[in-house]
This record gives structure tokens, C-alpha cells and sequence, in this order.
């Protein structure tokens, strides 16, 4: 790859951030609990809500929830779903 | 840092290597991320920002034991529970 | 990081908190514990003042958590994890 092309492919975290806005997303916390559910918004601090959010723990969903808000500093990862 | 004046001719001075940039000239390879509590993410970075949070592609997470293997298509990890990048080559 | 904005999208995540305020929120914290009540007050750390509290401790092995009433409560913002409206 030439260092154009590299620089065009490249999705720093803000991009990536504003791409994933209103998609299907999991958060994975430091507690190793998973959030599934439509990205509302994020923060510089990795502050999260989402919508039809679903409690994920080991396999099982054990909660859900119409809106939540994820404090940013639980934030272990943020993947598209 | 370590500018040199005087006699040091160009070659003799090696220019030094600023860790982010070892991470810059990963983007578009595979790299893998241990994290503090052992954690390990291996994948493909597509950028990082100066809190070293990265955006990564086709993960794998490998947890502790070294057994789950869980596959991400694109992520953003969290850059401050990181302990080391590896680049994979 | 912190000035990531689309067109339609300027909402940030404290707005939701913010529309919740005089409502009753479910707020999770660490320690498996967990507060309802309903929100007077919060900041941007999520340090929250909740009235007609409720606490819910969970320990291991049993079913029913311990309920500790309040009339009114601070929450310090650190050992949030997340904060959810209840439906009514």
C-alpha cells in the first residue's frame, strides 16, 4: 500500500465513532458484561446510550431496556454488531 | 530530545523512534493488544488516536485462559486499560 | 475524540440524562448494587441526588436483594455504571 492509500483507509476513533452513530453496536464493559442495541450518541468519554439496549452476560440476555446510558470509563470496546 | 549539533554527521545520529510512531507504521497491519488484566485483542488497525484508543478489524479477543475466542468485524478499543501493542511482524 | 458530531445527531450521551430529571431512573452501580429513584439533580461526572430512594444490595447465593429505603440520596458519579429510565 502506498502512504495515500493507507491514509485514506485509515479510520481514527472520531471517524469511526461517527460512522457507527445509529447502527447496531456491542459494548463490551470491563466487567465483561455486553450491551447490544442502536447507538443513540457517544462522547469524548466514551459516555454511550443506546436504544432497545439488551443486557448480555456470558450467553444469556438478562435484561433489557428502552434507553441506558453506559458511564464512558466501564468502556472496555464499542464493535459494530 | 536528542538533537545534536557540532560534528555529528547525519548517519551517525540515529534519528530516534517515537512509540507512536511504531504504531503509525502498523496501521493497515495486524497487531496485537495485551491488555492490564491480561486480556489479548489480535486484528487489523486501521487507526489510533493520541489516547492510543484503536480502531481494529477482523478481531479476535482471547481472555485469560487463552481459550474464548470471541471474532469482532470492526471495534474500537478502549486505549486506557491497554499495557502493550505488538506489532504481528 | 470529544468533538465528534454528525448533522442530525448533536444530542450527547448526558442529554438523555438530563430528560429524565423529576423522573425515576434505575441506576447501576458497582458492587452489584443497584438505586432507584427518582432524579433531582446531576453533573457530568454522574454524581446524582435521587429522592424517594431505594437501594437494592444483591450478594451471592441469595435470590431476593437487601432494599434499603431513603428519602433522599447522593450518588457519587464513579461507581456508576449505567443509568436507565423506568417504565412506568
Amino acid at each position: 500500500m502506498s502512504e495515500a492509500e493507507i491514509e485514506s483507509s485509515k479510520t481514527n476513533p472520531s471517524t469511526f465513532l461517527s460512522d457507527i452513530i445509529g447502527s447496531s453496536v456491542t459494548v463490551k464493559l470491563h466487567n465483561g458484561v455486553e450491551y447490544s442495541g442502536n447507538l443513540q450518541s457517544i462522547d469524548g468519554y466514551m459516555n454511550i446510550v443506546l436504544d432497545e439496549g439488551k443486557e448480555v452476560v456470558g450467553n444469556t440476555i438478562s435484561r433489557t431496556y428502552g434507553d441506558v446510558f453506559i458511564r464512558g470509563n466501564n468502556v472496555l470496546y464499542i464493535s459494530e454488531a | 530530545m536528542s538533537e545534536s549539533t557540532g560534528q555529528a554527521s547525519e548517519e551517525a545520529v540515529p534519528a530516534t523512534v517515537l512509540p507512536l510512531e511504531i504504531i503509525d507504521k502498523s496501521i493497515g497491519n495486524e497487531i496485537t493488544v495485551l491488555m492490564i488484566n491480561d486480556k489479548e485483542f489480535t486484528g487489523k488497525l486501521v487507526g489510533f488516536d493520541d489516547y492510543v484508543n484503536m480502531v481494529l478489524e477482523n478481531v479476535t479477543e482471547r481472555d485469560n485462559e487463552g481459550t474464548s475466542t470471541i471474532v469482532r468485524k470492526k471495534m474500537l478499543l478502549n486505549g486506557g486499560h491497554v499495557a502493550m501493542i505488538i506489532p504481528a511482524n | 475524540m470529544s468533538t465528534v458530531r454528525t448533522e442530525q445527531q448533536q444530542q450527547e450521551p448526558l442529554d438523555l440524562i438530563r430528560f429524565q430529571l423529576d423522573e425515576f431512573v434505575l441506576v447501576k452501580l458497582r458492587g452489584a448494587r443497584e438505586m432507584k429513584g427518582r432524579l433531582q439533580g446531576y453533573d457530568s461526572h454522574c454524581n446524582m441526588v435521587l429522592s424517594e430512594a431505594q437501594e437494592f444490595i444483591y450478594s451471592e447465593g441469595d435470590e431476593e436483594p437487601t432494599v434499603k429505603k431513603t428519602e433522599m440520596v447522593f450518588v457519587r458519579g464513579d461507581s456508576v455504571i449505567l443509568i436507565s429510565p423506568i417504565a412506568e
